[in-house]
Order: structure tokens, then C-alpha cells, then sequence
């Protein structure tokens, strides 16, 4: 199936640091980038050459179940990949293809690799479901970062990537916005508690630097009102930073060279303010790549990283909470729950807080991903995004009557609330789990 | 001709199947894994870690629990397979007589050891059998299945039948005559090879496997430790304990910071160009 995205221009490719490769040149630059990304990591050519095609994933990808699209099966979307690989990297396919000839990588075929790679959203589920625990979360990651450095990339991403470069964060926020924006909501808060609750930029001397998704200083602001209320209470001595105001890292899903750079300002950031724990918001890949990445990337890490769910789950004891009166569940995001260990904190903070808390089938390690993972949340792929909600829908609609799901990730906040929509579910709230904890906490 | 077949074929064929293997497994492994891949719940320390993969590879708990009809066809084939080699260096060496060890009769153990080889032989050719049919009556699967896949069951097949072959009633597999010329193969002074047809075809079938296994998809046993092992790897701990190297080059590269300073920066440097 052909896919609507939009790709980016030369010049936005350009501005993040990427010269297109000429349309004439790809193919025999796709092989070199392949094969560079083959010495880079170990994880593509194991994982290529260990598939055995049984098929056992076809049932765990909700990118499969909701398009019925042979190719969004996990083993035949790295068969993609696997072909080109086997027949040009391989001397077994080498010397096959002599004999009988085989697929050549061409411009249909890398087509086709931005059609199916960005039908995934590397929630890693295949990984779960297949003997070997093959991921084709990675294969389509090496796929996208190869399509990205031959000037193939979604513009999107390109687009939120240069934000991140440029301002550092996916909104393009530059300080005075920021401090506008705080200022309004500390406004809020006065507000709504009566109290007088900071939230702090660029403060020195702050012990914590907290890193929320730069989205909730818009649309989801219930978020760090919640965050704020939460440490003001518990007396962090907290800031956030007009430099790096942002937990996601759209390098991630298509260019590790860029998901380097900003993770790289992770530890200026904090040197800056003189914090030693840098604490994640809810933001699903950004937790998934602080914790799993920043290390590998950057080399050793100073500085304690903690997730602010964790955070709040060990201090639950000192909060004293009214339970609010809703029927609540909550949705794993996949980055969490697969890829980071974050599954219990937000169920300790879920029924501490609200009087009906209740679980989706499948949930934890096994939950579905909400069809907006790695960067999916473009306009123009809307009516695909709601195919890859299709198996989130169905979950929530078993949990009907029901007032809230909560969604602790950025990407999750912006796309679970358009499948609710699309499957007849409006009446169903959406937020994140710190949202319900801030609205419960007795000031 | 026998010469080549009984005295130089099992060499060259031994010789690839360790080296193709080893070489395939240290090309994987010389490669770094640039981030830590841990697919969560984690197992708890090295000893969880062992069991966990471990009771994967026994029991092949994933497709028990997600495809509980494929996990039967696999299963039977791996363990049988397993129990036919085991069976072959037993069974060989002791003339059949292993089951005496374990206080069988001498009569006992003989025909222990031929049904139960029987047996295992059986079931491997029906599991295999059901795995090709899988493929070939599932439309979605077909389309999965690469050309090489198909190959391999049938090789397989062709393996497990010839072995089979051996115990067609009036076939008179002379034990002791193998039991020479496969003693004679492992102290390096190989005999001619015994010319009994089926066991010909049989052990010719069974070189020509160990020659094509490297360079195959029957790899995937290798894969398979390869690959759970990234999977169960330990989750970084922060801060980053002291003396730690670094997980690949990558780490250790520059960013190109102050590349991008700040949006304005960037929109002036962009300005020419529009």
C-alpha cells in the first residue's frame, strides 16, 4: 500500500544536516549505507539472518492486524531489508543470484521501504511474539536511518528534528514563548489552589532537572501543572530548561546522528542549572532513549536519570490524595512497558488515585501500541494512523463505560485521542497518569 | 569414488560446518551493540538470564504461548532431531548396546534402541512434514517463505527419510561395518566407505548438510543466542559506573555541537538559499 507522507525537501534535509544523496546515486549509496550499518550494529545482521519465516509475529503487529497489509507482517516488512541484504552483502546470495537472478534494489524498491517502514511503529511487539525475539523494530530503524541519509525522510520529523537542533524542543519554543507560557500557567495554578506554585526556568542551583515533553506547555498542560503541584509539594528543588525543554528525541526514529546531538544537550542542560538528576516527563521513546541509549551514544553518563513516574511511585507514601471519583485505565506505552520496565509505577500512581482503576487485555509487556509510536503522528498519514489504532480502539471499547485512559506518552496524548474520535468513543477523557496524581494531591 | 566420498567428503564437510559456523558466530559477535536492546520484564541477575534463555531454547516458550500448533511441529522436530543425534553417537559407538549402562538386558537395549530410533525418526518426518505443509497451504506464509526456506525441509526430509530408509524391513543395516568405517573417519584413518545404497545416500545427504548449514537459515540456532542474548542484556545504571568502556565507536565520536545554535542562527544561515 502507498502511503501519503510527505517527504522532505532538500533544503529541510539540509537544514538539519543531511545532504541528499542524487536520485541517480541511491541505489548503490543504499548498498554502502546498508553495509556500514551492518558494521555498526551487531542487532541488523542477526536479526536479518536468523529469520526463519514462520510467521509467528503476524499476530502480534497491530500495524498488520489493522491494514491487513501483507507487507506490515514484521517478517515480510524485514524482508524489505532482508532481501536487498541477502542478495548484495551475502556471498551465499551473491553467488544465487548468478544463478538465478533476484531482486535488485532500485527506486520502486526503496519506495517501498518508506511505504512499510513507516507503517511501523517500533513498539517492538514482534519481538515478544517471535522464537528468536527478533525485533523488527531495529531493522525498520536501520531502514529509515539509511532512507534519511540518502535525503529520503518524512518531512515531519525532519522538521521536528530541526526544532529540537535549533531550539531544543519539538515546538520550536524559544525562551520568551516559554517564560510566557510558565508565567500563564503558575497563573492557573494560583488559580486552581489558591497556592503560589513555581514553575521554574533556567534556575541555578536546582537539584532536578526536569525534562517534559515540550508539548505540555500547550496542549497537554495538565501534565506539568500536575508535575509542578507534585514537586512543589514534596519540595524538589526543581527547573525545567529553555535549552533543552524537551523529553522526545525525534533522532531516534530516523537519524541517530541527530538523536545523539540532542541527547548529547541532555548533560549541558543539566551541567547549566548545576543538577545531578535529570528527570524524564511522560514521553514514551524519550524515557526509551534516555535510559537505553544515552549511554551507548554519548559514552558514560554523570548524572542520575529517573523517570518522574518512579519518582512519584517511591514518594506515593508523603502524598496524601483523594481518590478521584472515574473509572480509569491506563495504556502502556509500548516504550515504557517493552523497551524501558516502566510498568509498575504507573499502576501504583493509577489506583492511588482514582476509585475504579482497570486493566486492557492484553496489558503490560504484551499491551498494543497506540498507532502513533516513532514519530507516526503526521496529518497527512491520518487515515493509516487510524488503522494502526484499530487493536487500541477495540481494548478501550472492551473497558466501556469508561471516563479516562491514561496515557503517559507525549505521542500517545496526541494520537489515542483522535482513535477515540474515529471509533465512536468522544466521551472517553485522555491525559497522562501525573495529570490525575496532581488533580488528586490535598494541597 | 569412495575414496572422495568416504575419505575426503566427511573432512571437508566436518571442516566447514565448524569453521562456516564459527566464522558466521565471530563475524556477529565481533560486531558492537551500540545500545542495550533489553526487551522488559528483565530477568533478575545472570542466573535469571541463563534460565530464561535457556528454557526458551528447551521448551520454545514463546510459540507455546503464542501458537500453540506450530510450537507442537517445532518442538517435535528439535527434539527429535535432537534424540536422532544423540541416538547416532550412542547408538554407533555401543552397537545399541547403550541401554545396558543404565541396567537394560543386552536383547532389551537392542531393540530399545531400534524402536526408539524408529520412532524419533518417524516423528521427525511427520513434524517435518506438517511444517511443510504449513507453509505450503497457509497463502501468507507462502509468500514469507524465501525459495532457500523450502530447501532446507526438504533436505531435511530427504535426510530424515534416507535415515529412515535404513530400517525398511528385508534392509540389512550393517552396525558394526558403519560402526569401522565411522571409527576409522574420527582417528583419521578413513577405510572405504561401506556400500550399502542407503546409508550411501544417507551419509551422503547428511555431508552435504553440514557442508550448506553455515551459509543457511538453519543458522537460526546460532541466531537464536545471539539474538537473546542482546535481548536479556542488564539496563544501564546511572550515573555510569566509573572505568566502563565505551559500547562502540560511537560513543566515543563528537557531536557536531554549536552546529546549531539557535533557530535564528540557522533561519540567517538558510536565508541565501531562499
Amino acid at each position: 500500500m502507498k502511503i501519503p507522507l510527505y517527504l522532505a525537501k532538500n533544503e529541510e534535509l539540509r537544514a538539519i544536516g543531511i545532504e541528499p544523496v542524487p536520485e541517480a546515486e541511491q541505489s548503490v549509496r543504499a548498498i554502502e549505507l546498508l553495509d556500514q550499518y551492518r558494521k555498526f550494529s551487531r542487532q541488523l545482521s542477526v536479526m536479518l539472518e536468523t529469520c526463519t519465516g514462520c510467521g509467528a509475529c503476524a499476530k502480534a503487529c497491530h500495524s498488520y492486524l489493522g491494514t491487513n497489509d501483507f507487507f506490515n507482517i514484521p517478517a515480510a516488512r524485514a524482508g524489505l531489508i532482508r532481501r536487498v541484504y541477502k542478495r548484495h552483502l551475502t556471498w551465499t546470495g551473491k553467488m544465487l543470484t548468478k544463478l538465478t537472478g533476484g531482486p535488485d534494489i532500485d527506486a520502486e524498491m526503496l519506495e517501498t521501504w518508506v511505504d512499510y517502514f513507516f507503517q511501523c511503529t517500533v513498539c517492538r511487539r514482534c519481538a515478544v511474539f517471535c522464537p528468536f525475539g527478533i525485533d523488527t523494530g531495529e531493522i525498520v530503524l536501520a531502514g529509515r536511518n539509511i532512507l534519511a541519509k540518502l535525503g529520503i525522510a518524512s518531512s515531519f520529523m525532519v522538521n521536528i528534528a530541526r526544532n529540537e537542533l535549533t531550539a531544543g524542543n519539538n515546538t520550536g519554543i524559544l525562551k520568551p514563548a516559554l517564560l510566557d507560557s510558565c508565567s500563564f500557567l503558575e497563573e492557573e495554578l494560583r488559580e486552581e489552589t489558591g497556592v503560589d506554585i513555581k514553575i521554574p526556568v533556567d534556575k541555578p542551583n536546582s537539584d532536578v532537572l526536569y525534562l517534559p515533553s515540550s508539548s505540555e506547555l500547550f496542549t497537554n498542560v495538565e501534565t506539568l501543572m500536575g508535575a509542578a503541584k507534585l514537586f512543589h509539594f514534596l519540595g524538589v528543588n526543581w527547573t525545567i530548561s529553555s535549552t533543552l525543554l524537551e523529553a522526545a528525541n525525534y533522532g531516534f526514529f530516523f537519524n541517530l546522528d541527530i538523536m545523539k546531538e540532542h541527547n548529547f544537550r541532555i548533560r549541558s542542560a543539566a551541567a547549566a542549572v548545576g543538577a545531578d538528576t535529570v528527570m524524564e516527563g511522560e514521553c514514551g521513546h524519550g524515557w526509551r532513549v534516555a535510559r537505553m541509549c544515552t549511554e551507548g551514544a554519548n559514552g558514560p553518563v554523570p548524572f542520575h536519570l529517573v523517570h518522574v513516574l518512579d519518582f512519584m511511585a517511591a514518594r506515593l507514601p508523603d502524598l496524601p490524595l483523594n481518590k478521584l471519583p472515574l473509572r480509569a485505565t491506563l495504556h502502556d506505552s509500548c516504550n515504557y512497558a517493552r523497551s524501558a520496565g516502566l510498568v509498575d509505577a504507573p499502576r501504583e500512581l493509577m489506583r492511588a488515585c482514582v476509585e475504579d482503576f482497570v486493566e486492557m487485555t492484553p496489558n503490560r509487556e504484551m499491551n498494543f501500541c497506540c498507532g502513533g509510536g516513532s514519530g507516526i503522528l503526521m496529518e497527512e498519514m491520518m487515515e493509516i494512523r487510524m488503522k494502526l489504532g484499530k487493536m487500541k480502539a477495540e481494548q478501550i471499547r472492551q473497558l466501556l463505560p469508561l471516563d479516562y485512559v491514561a496515557l503517559p506518552c507525549a505521542s500517545c496524548k496526541a494520537h489515542v485521542p483522535l482513535v477515540l474520535k474515529h471509533y465512536g468513543m468522544e466521551g472517553v477523557a485522555t491525559g497522562g497518569v501525573i495529570d490525575l496524581l496532581g488533580k488528586a494531591l490535598r494541597l | 569414488m569412495e575414496l572422495l566420498f568416504g575419505g575426503i567428503l566427511p573432512y571437508v564437510a566436518f571442516a566447514v560446518f565448524i569453521g562456516g559456523t564459527a566464522l558466521r558466530i565471530t563475524t556477529w559477535l565481533k560486531k558492537p551493540v551500540p545500545f542495550q536492546l533489553t526487551l522488559f520484564p528483565e530477568p533478575d541477575g545472570k542466573v535469571g538470564k541463563v534460565a530464561a534463555v535457556t528454557r526458551e531454547f528447551l521448551f520454545f516458550r514463546t510459540l507455546y504461548r503464542e501458537s500453540r500448533l506450530l510450537w507442537l511441529w517445532a518442538w517435535l522436530f528439535h527434539f527429535s532431531l535432537a534424540m536422532v543425534i544423540a541416538g547416532h553417537m550412542s547408538g554407533i559407538y555401543f552397537l545399541r548396546s547403550q541401554f545396558t549402562l543404565i541396567g537394560a538386558a543386552p536383547e532389551t537395549s537392542i531393540l530399545l534402541s531400534t524402536v526408539l530410533g524408529a520412532v524419533m525418526g518417524t516423528i521427525m518426518i511427520v513434524s517435518l512434514s506438517a511444517l511443510l505443509c504449513r507453509r505450503l497451504f497457509s497463502q501468507e506464509l507462502r509468500k514469507l517463505s524465501e525459495s532457500l526456506a523450502w530447501f532446507d525441509l526438504l533436505l531435511l526430509l530427504a535426510v530424515a527419510l534416507s535415515g529412515l530408509g535404513m530400517y525398511l524391513p528385508g534392509y540389512h543395516a550393517d552396525l558394526p561395518l558403519v560402526r569401522t568405517y565411522m571409527e576409522g573417519v574420527f582417528t583419521l584413518r578413513p577405510a572405504p566407505l561401506p556400500l550399502l545404497p542407503i546409508f550411501v545416500i544417507h551419509f551422503s545427504l547428511v555431508n552435504f548438510l553440514l557442508l550448506y548449514f553455515p551459509f543457511s537459515q538453519l543458522m537460526h540456532f546460532a541466531g537464536f543466542f545471539a539474538n537473546r542474548a542482546m535481548l536479556v542484556e542488564a539496563s544501564p545504571i546511572f550515573p555510569t559506573p566509573a572505568g566502563k568502556r565505551l559500547r562502540s565507536q560511537f560513543a566515543g565520536q563528537k557531536t557536531q555541537r554549536g552546529v546549531f545554535a539557535s533557530r535564528e542562527e540557522a533561519d540567517a544561515r538558510e536565508a541565501p538559499n531562499r
